[in-house]
């Protein structure tokens, strides 16, 4: 059974139809790659599945519900969507508090989840001084924080030096084989390739293919795969 | 709820600006307080041996209301100027109850402002007294009643804040919107209509904490005598929480349910 489900979704700003009728699931312990070139809608499509932006039809739904209607929605899902949704004069381990007194989680996951995205030394600095590395690595232990059982991550690798980046393989690949959901988006064509089950590529909107990987890639690259299906404007 | 406002108010304790503005709300309340207690007795200004004299002094704390509605703003529109906003209600996506336990923090925050105002401005009018060899003509329940209204008007003032900057989002405008409209637009209006002087929000705020009709103006409008009469302590009361729950609610309307994009 699918964890995470958009049924039909659209969405328009003024003229520009963002996200048009846009439709797929992502079953437990899958990792989907959501990818698209820059104003595909995959980020509006994101925070339409996490309730932050309103589609004007169409539903999408976290274990069967929509995003605002399930209860203490940080043990479900976890996401990391910018790298900037921190204040700056807070110290990481505050935000994390913060998170873990609003979703009633024991704050010695705090400790845990710091040290697992390798921010220990740094959990009393403002993050002010952070590097945008560091920041997604925070983004990271905010998703983690309730051991949920459904990510939702949004370029998440943007920032991390390469063994930040095999770490974060490393990370979702583990999760997922406990049973966690993933759905991440990403532009890093080559990383994807490596980490996730299946692919789901949107264009204009549109969802232009989703697929398992291995069947994309059995023939061609992911990028060659990407670019032949994102090159033809209407779609495929 | 009570995780929700926890967690508000410990978003208030871990940043600099809520501090920042106390510690500006504490300074101005001791300058005004001085000040007032410095003029008290010379040309028209009554003395500190008379109520009215040490009334003048005390009416120095209300500024701290002033400060505590900039605290409330702070609170709601700072979740958009840091964009702090996504990962709030990700945690919390009914947003209503966002609003709800951003106001109940503020009002704690703002009870505390209003609270220091009326113990600086207490401190430094009864200091002037006894160091002029004076008895205090207010008494102790008058001032008490101060206190409460001080720590009322500055909660419920916080509280008119949050719903101000959960309507406006932009920060800056929140803030000089605040100040515009209590230094300049309730003076104005509050000379030019006496009638309606009482409900304005800022001066019902004041007259609450015990300062006189007109007497927490700025500019021309200061201390100007007015035929109206200062709300009774529940009217102001009701109408700064009346004010407070239909900015809030026409916020939760319109702006709290935008899109976060």
């Amino acid at each position: 059974m699918a964890i995470i489900e958009a049924r039909g979704l659209t969405k328009r700003y003024g003229h520009v139809l963002a996200v048009d009728r846009l439709s797929f699931a992502v079953e437990r312990g899958q990792v989907a790659g959501f990818l698209g070139p820059n104003g595909a809608g995959k980020t509006t499509t994101l925070r339409m599945l996490l309730g932050l932006v309103r589609p004007e039809a169409g539903d999408a739904a976290i274990n069967g519900r929509a995003y605002s209607d399930l209860p203490d929605p940080l043990r479900q899902v976890g996401a990391v969507l910018e790298a900037s949704s921190f204040h700056p004069g807070r110290t990481a381990r505050n935000h994390l508090r913060i998170e873990a007194m609003v979703a009633g989680i024991d704050a010695a996951r705090i400790d845990v989840v710091l040290d697992l995205v390798g921010l220990s030394e740094a959990a009393d600095r403002r993050v002010r001084g952070f590097s945008l590395g560091m920041r997604q690595r925070l983004g990271l232990a905010t998703a983690l924080l309730a051991d949920p059982e459904v990510l939702i991550l949004d370029e998440p690798a943007n920032g991390l030096d390469p063994e930040g980046v095999r770490w974060l393989r490393d990370l979702v690949r583990g999760l997922a084989a406990e049973g966690t959901a993933v759905l991440i988006s990403s532009h890093i064509l080559a990383e994807v390739a490596q980490t996730v089950d299946s692919v789901i590529i949107v264009n204009h909107g549109r969802v232009v293919v989703q697929a398992p990987i291995a069947e994309l890639t059995a023939t061609a690259r992911l990028e060659d795969v990407f670019l032949g299906l994102t090159a033809n404007s209407n779609g495929v | 709820m009570t995780r929700l406002i926890k967690g508000e108010l410990f978003k208030l304790r871990t940043t600099r600006l809520p501090f920042g503005l106390f510690a500006a709300a504490a300074g101005l309340s001791a300058l005004f307080s001085i000040l007032e207690a410095s003029r008290a007795g010379t040309k028209s200004v009554a003395p500190l041996s008379t109520a009215a004299g040490l009334n003048n002094v005390l009416t120095g704390g209300v500024l701290a209301l002033l400060f505590a509605a900039v605290l409330g703003v702070t609170i709601s529109s700072g979740e958009f100027r840091h964009e702090t906003a996504t990962t709030t209600y990700l945690a919390t996506p009914k947003r209503s109850r966002v609003l709800i336990a951003k106001s109940v923090a503020g009002a704690c925050g703002g009870a505390a402002f209003g609270f220091a105002g009326w113990l600086i401005a207490t401190g430094v009018g009864l200091g002037f007294v006894a160091a002029d060899g004076y008895t205090a003509q207010i008494s102790d329940a008058t001032l008490a009643r101060y206190a409460a209204g001080h720590i009322a008007a500055g909660a419920l003032m916080a509280a008119i804040g949050v719903g101000i900057g959960s309507l406006i989002r932009a920060q800056l405008a929140g803030v000089l919107g605040v100040f515009v409209w209590a230094v300049v637009i309730e003076s104005v209006i509050g000379s030019m209509f006496n009638s309606i002087q009482p409900y304005l929000p800022y001066t019902a705020a004041t007259t609450l904490a015990g300062s006189v009709l007109g007497g927490a103006a700025f500019g021309p409008a200061h201390g100007a005598s007015s035929s109206a009469s200062p709300l009774p302590f529940a009217a102001a009361t009701a109408l700064l929480a009346a004010i407070a729950i239909v900015i809030s609610a026409i916020a939760a309307r319109t702006t709290v349910v935008r899109d976060i994009s």
